[in-house]
């Protein structure tokens, strides 16, 4: 079942001094199947933000369409289902955190004892339980975050709409969220997310979709990513003499060194042997041979077709994403 | 309704714990004090007649200047900062939002109204000046006048930043406030242009004089029973319109 559908939606805004609309989506079209965690990446004024004001009914589309469980986006039905954690949140400073809970609580239809009951499970939830008292006002941009994410899932919504919710977050309250974000997608609720921290989005996400000039160029799962490194290997090697990388130019993608290490993206499975030998003959020592899969930051880098420059990679992360693959070759 | 509720409540705790709020209160309430204070000066009917002329026109311009001041900051202040995103991604209607907000203030100025006419009242009865039933009447018209102009905020507050809100907000107070003499000035002296304006102005801005029985309560004069409710009612009719044009206006608005 699709819990978020958007057909080509084509959205423009007109300048404050211009009469020139101005396209910001060009036929944006994405889906999310219930119970599946749905990334959204792409750079800043690529469509992110409107894409998501759209579903939530903020914005009206020029055309196109986009529906929360077959209801139409902005309708009672949709808002029903959906909780929502904005880019840049401002809570009403004046209330206490619980008060605020109490007063999105009620505006979506809990009352009474249950409501007060999901208010106190929401804040230890996101671990605020210390600050329930306290005015929004003397929060720090984490706690707001959090505060945001409390009032989201508050009336435990089938679809979560999220704009960057790791933005100003520490590694504990990163986590904190990631954790959240994992246990509710374990009790079947559907979560759809932007974010620029790509390792968080990789590590959550079932499907990454990837926006574009205001298009959806690209819609990836983790599958696809790891498909995508099938048959290239990495060889890191010791001692390697000068011009190494030159001589094996034809057989290697891309040479890096790092703390005496040289780490050497093979380009065919069938290169690896004679990568191997010709590092023997020239008397380096090969420490490891794993298979290489590329991060999620790799294949957003390049469907924007920007390179890494050379070393300007960490070799330590493309090892790491590919670790569950790992294999000793010698 | 439970929407509504809770917007109102949220606002009305917003509006009461604005420093701004308790400036306007205390000069509200030192300007009664003073009246109290400065009465001597004067004897007899005259002591009375301006203590509650000065207190009634205290609570009038108090109520109205809160509701610019605080009313217009409030409803802009939540669209331009994305509050207003919270509750409008919830199942709750536009036109709820804007009752509620609309109820919420009005709940904080009925407050501060009321507090300064249980002061007047208290000020009264210790200088002994007769209570008549006018005075209440004054001071319920006085709320539906603040009411006037809380709807006339909200509505500007829909589409224009806070100091447009209240510059046209001051505008509408004054023009209503001078409406029917205008346009007797007109009538007598002006020419079929002028007299088109200032028809078109008597209309279409709020008559407020309607609201002020100032000079009932001063001088003792009669209010009947239907003067008083046609006053409400008018008071009523012109607010819900006021509210009906702003939910026209955030009903089409994107929030880009």
């Amino acid at each position: 079942m699709e819990a978020l559908r958007v057909d080509d939606v084509r959205k423009s805004f007109r300048g404050d001094l211009s009469l020139r609309r101005r396209e910001v989506l060009r036929g944006v079209s994405l889906w999310a199947e219930a119970g599946e965690i749905l990334g959204f990446l792409g750079p800043n004024g690529a469509g992110k933000t409107t894409t998501i004001k759209i579903i939530l009914g903020l914005l009206r589309p020029d055309s196109g369409s986009a529906t929360i469980f077959g209801a139409p986006a902005g309708g009672r039905d949709a808002a029903r289902r959906i909780g929502y954690l904005p880019e840049t949140p401002y809570f009403h400073p004046h209330l206490s955190l619980r008060e605020f809970l109490e007063f999105c609580g009620v505006l979506s239809g809990l009352s009474g004892a249950g409501l007060r009951g999901r208010i106190g499970e929401t804040i230890d939830l996101v671990g605020l339980g210390p600050h329930a008292g306290r005015r929004l006002r003397g929060f720090s941009k984490g706690m707001l975050q959090r505060a945001g994410l409390a009032q989201a899932i508050l009336h435990d919504p089938d679809l979560l709409v999220l704009d960057e919710p790791f933005s100003g977050l520490d590694p504990l309250g990163r986590k904190t969220v990631r954790d959240i974000l994992v246990d509710l997608k374990g009790r079947g609720r559907t979560i759809f997310f932007s974010s620029h921290i790509l390792p968080d989005m990789e590590a959550l996400c079932d499907r990454t979709a990837i926006i574009r000039e205001g298009t959806v160029t690209r819609s990836v799962t983790l599958d696809e990513i790891y498909r995508l490194g099938e048959g290239r290997v990495e060889v890191t090697a010791r001692g390697c003499a000068p011009g190494t990388a030159h001589d094996l130019a034809d057989y290697v993608e891309s040479a890096q060194c790092s703390g005496g290490e040289t780490f050497l993206l093979v380009r065919r499975q069938e290169f690896v042997r004679t990568v191997i030998q010709h590092l023997y003959r020239s008397g380096a020592e090969v420490l490891e041979v794993t298979n290489h899969h590329p991060s999620l930051e790799e294949v957003f880098l390049d469907e924007f077709a920007i390179r890494p420059s050379p070393g300007g990679t960490d070799p330590a992360k493309s090892r790491a994403v590919g670790a569950g693959a790992e294999g000793r070759a010698s | 309704m439970r929407a509504i509720a809770a917007v109102a409540r949220s606002t009305f705790r917003e509006t009461i714990r604005e420093k701004l709020l308790f400036l306007v209160a205390a000069y509200g309430l030192v300007l009664m004090v003073s009246t109290w204070i400065l009465s001597p000066l004067s004897v007899g009917a005259a002591r009375d007649k301006i203590v509650v002329d000065v207190g009634l026109a205290g609570i009038s311009l108090f109520g109205v200047l809160t509701a610019i001041m605080i009313g217009g900051a409030l409803v802009h202040k939540e669209i331009d900062k994305k509050a207003v995103y919270l509750v409008l991604t919830r199942p709750v209607s536009r036109g709820e939002y804007l009752v509620g907000k609309f109820a919420g203030i009005m709940g904080a100025i009925g407050s501060l109204v009321g507090l300064m006419a249980v002061l007047l009242v208290l000020i009264m009865l210790a200088g002994r000046v007769e209570i008549t039933r006018v005075l209440f009447a004054a001071v319920a018209l006085s709320l539906v006048e603040i009411a006037v102009i809380a709807a006339v905020v909200v509505f500007f507050s829909t589409f224009t930043t806070p100091i447009l809100t209240s510059f046209f907000t001051i505008g509408v107070f004054i023009a209503g406030s001078l409406g029917s003499d205008l346009r007797a000035f007109a009538q007598k002296f002006g020419g079929a242009a002028m007299q088109r304006t200032m028809d078109a102005m008597y209309f279409a801005l709020p008559n407020l004089t309607v609201f002020n029985l100032r000079s009932e309560a001063v001088h003792g004069l009669r209010l009947t029973a239907f003067e008083f409710f046609a006053a409400v009612l008018y008071g009523t009719v012109y607010a819900g319109a006021m509210l009906y044009f702003a939910w026209l206006v955030l009903r089409r608005r994107e929030f880009a």
